[in-house]
């Protein structure tokens, strides 16, 4: 009984690492139909910048704050310069391939910069576990899941209640429309990326202290969270948050009942599995066109 | 009829046999070539793993201003020639192919990885280059399965003497005996199984529990927790820096702390990224640069940071053991060159079983045999066994981890 509290309370922390991920490449795609696949870098950006900055002598929550920022920028430049242009036509695909590009540079510019090796961040939270019915975690592993609920209810009241959350619904449901009622959907889709790249750094920042700041600490997550997106139905927020705590939970009793090892392998399989019975993701819905 | 003279076909023959010798002598390799006092590298210095790299390098450079000052070697400055493999096998031969053909320096030095090393073994062969790894600690870089290396040395640790060495510092500190492994799922961890496994069936012990971990895994408390309920009390680690640092953060959150003895995969960056959670942890290697250290190695250390900024500690010196081993090989292949008295690759092999050489790691006395078992320099004697303790490497003995544990 300990062990699978242990499994589903670290299952969860993960998993809703996987969530925040996933639900940046919704934000992406829901504007633009296209998404940064150097997301994993972005989220990365996160934890390095905010240890690079800790460094530098700023206290951790406005180094935080930084790192959020520029990644946010990051992901605004991004879609300017290396998805845009890109993604003009409607079965435009050149917007992978750069977006795959910048992410290499990115990657091997921090290991050049920052250094091949992880650095820890020291944050109150990561004192002493907290114990939890015999199992134990820490409490900034506690705070994912509740970053990703704050962030999830955000993200609905800012595309129900405001006009650029309900801009960005509006060039989801009809760029063209949209534009035709006044809309700038080229900014409101700038808007999203650098919004992604803002959740992506969150994410980053808040798992740094349980795994280390490290260039390559975005490289097998942001994989996964794309992988969560494409499950859930990358058009469905709340899926995607469902599918990523899931597949974290999953993973966890995989390596648990079966096998370290086999992991990967027999959680991609099963949702590779999900993918053929549920073609649209497990929470979306079949896209209706008129013509 | 017209008389053939009788030397013309001698002529004739005599003609061919100069242009086939020249033609001969052109295709010959680089090795029966006055070679050049120069160690060409291929290392790590750039991606993921450019701080084994750097490790090198530092001594290295160190190594060779100290016995260019001192007169060179034959009486010519000895030069570095290093080139960037990035990890890389394939990388890691184009190198060995500029180093041995075009470079033509008198011997090649290897980097971290075990299957770079195992990448070069025929084309060193082809070329007759001489090899000296100063890391990579593969069993099979040295000991090839046709028992006919020639060229490839090591000053270096290898894996399948590291094995009974993890395992009788294990025994030691095991208070019931049960002993786990904990591997990498790489070719180094998945090698390691063999040793282990041998070395425990000859201190007659059974394992307790094998578990093993991908890289870049940050969560590893089912393998710990099944290594709990099997009552493991003392774990022997393959593994780096980061996963050695999730591994404790998994067994600070069960409330489980077995005693960890690991291979050296581990280095000093885990002493920051694990904090106080190091403490006690035991790592097998052949140095360490901090703690008290004998006035040479000090004046060593002391030169590194004169000359290479980046190094302000020895903290900043990522894997001590690699750095002290290159010291030393490039001062056995400086004694070597001298014993040889020309730069002749097979001279310079023959004189590499001559060098008697008193390194900072160990005794060379000599430094090599004509087996290839003892290609490796270092022997399993000179393994030493450091413990981290308050952010530091150190020797076991000045840290108080040094006895055996009574759990």
């Amino acid at each position: 009984m300990e062990a699978i509290l242990q499994y589903l309370l670290t299952g969860i922390s993960v998993g809703s690492v996987y969530a925040m991920v996933a639900l940046g490449f919704y934000v992406m795609w829901s504007a633009a139909k296209a998404v940064n696949f150097t997301y994993g870098n972005v989220f990365m950006l996160g934890g390095v910048l905010t240890v690079v900055l800790v460094e530098l002598g700023m206290p951790l929550l406005v180094a935080a704050g930084g790192a959020i920022a520029i990644a946010t920028l990051t992901g605004a430049v991004i879609e300017r310069v290396f998805v845009r242009p890109f993604n003009r036509d409607a079965n435009a695909i050149g917007w992978m391939l750069t977006t795959i590009a910048v992410g290499i540079m990115m990657e091997s510019f921090a290991t050049a910069t920052y250094g091949p090796l992880g650095r820890p961040l020291d944050t109150p939270f990561m004192q002493e576990p907290l114990r939890i019915g015999g199992a134990g975690i820490y409490a900034q592993e506690l705070l994912i899941p509740v970053a990703l609920i704050v962030l999830t209810f955000g993200l609905e009241a800012f595309y129900r209640r405001t006009v650029l959350g309900r801009a960005l619904r509006a060039v989801a449901l009809n760029r063209t429309a949209a534009g035709l009622v006044g809309i700038d959907a080229d900014r409101i889709t700038l808007f999203a990326f650098g919004l992604a790249g803002g959740i992506g750094a969150l994410a980053g920042f808040l798992i740094a202290p349980v795994v280390q700041a490290s260039s390559t600490m975005g490289v097998v997550v942001g994989l996964k969270g794309f992988m969560v997106a494409i499950i859930a139905g990358i058009a469905n927020a709340k899926g995607v948050v469902v599918v990523g705590i899931l597949y974290g939970v999953l993973e966890r009793f995989i390596e648990g009942f079966l096998s370290s090892a086999a992991r990967d392998a027999i959680g991609f399989t099963i949702m590779i599995l999900a993918l053929l019975l549920f073609p649209q993701g497990l929470f979306g819905r079949k896209e209706v066109r008129k013509v | 009829m017209s008389r053939i003279p009788p030397f013309a076909p001698r002529r004739a023959l005599l003609g061919l046999g100069v242009l086939a010798g020249l033609a001969l002598g052109a295709a010959a390799p680089a090795a029966a070539q006055r070679a050049q006092p120069c160690i060409g590298a291929s290392w790590e210095l750039t991606g993921p793993l450019a701080h084994t790299g750097l490790s090198i390098r530092i001594a290295v450079e160190t190594a060779i201003e100290e016995i260019n000052a001192a007169g060179g070697v034959l009486g010519q400055p000895l030069r570095l020639i290093a080139y960037d493999d990035q990890g890389e096998p394939a990388r890691a031969v184009d190198n060995a192919r500029r180093i041995g053909e075009r470079d033509n320096c008198i011997v090649m030095m290897g980097g971290f990885r075990t299957p770079n090393a195992i990448a070069l073994r025929e084309p060193l062969d082809e070329m007759g280059l001489p090899w000296m790894g100063v890391i990579s600690a593969g069993t099979g870089v040295i000991e090839h399965p046709n028992n006919a290396n020639r060229w490839m040395f090591r000053v270096s640790m290898k894996d399948r003497w590291v094995a009974p060495f993890l395992v009788d510092a294990a025994r030691a500190r095991s208070a019931s005996g049960r002993i786990a492994l904990v591997y990498e799922g790489t070719a180094w961890g998945q090698g390691a199984i063999p040793d282990v496994t041998a070395a425990m069936r000859a201190a007659n012990i059974p394992l307790a529990g094998q578990e093993t971990f991908n890289i870049a895994d940050t969560d590893m408390s089912a393998q710990l927790i099944r290594l709990r309920d099997a009552g493991v009390d003392t774990i022997i680690f393959y593994g780096v820096d980061r996963e050695a640092t999730n591994l404790l953060r998994s067994m600070d959150r069960l409330g489980y702390r077995p005693q960890i003895v690991s291979a050296w995969g581990v280095g000093v960056q885990f002493a920051q990224t694990a904090g106080p959670l190091a403490n006690g942890v035991i790592v097998a290697g052949t140095y360490t640069w901090m703690g008290e250290l004998p006035p040479r190695a000090a004046g060593v250390l002391q030169r590194i940071q004169a000359r290479f900024p980046q190094i302000r500690t020895a903290a900043d010196i990522p894997l001590p053991s690699g750095t002290a081993n290159a010291y030393d090989a490039t001062f056995i292949i400086a004694e070597a060159i001298k014993l040889a008295g020309r730069l002749d690759r097979e001279a310079f092999r023959e004189a590499l079983f001559r060098v008697n050489y008193q390194g900072i790691v160990a005794n060379y006395a000599p430094a090599f045999e004509r087996r290839q078992e003892r290609h490796d320099a270092i022997q399993a004697s000179a393994y030493q066994l450091f413990a981290f303790h308050d952010g530091q490497l150190l020797p076991i003995a000045q840290t108080p981890y040094g006895r055996a544990r009574t759990n």
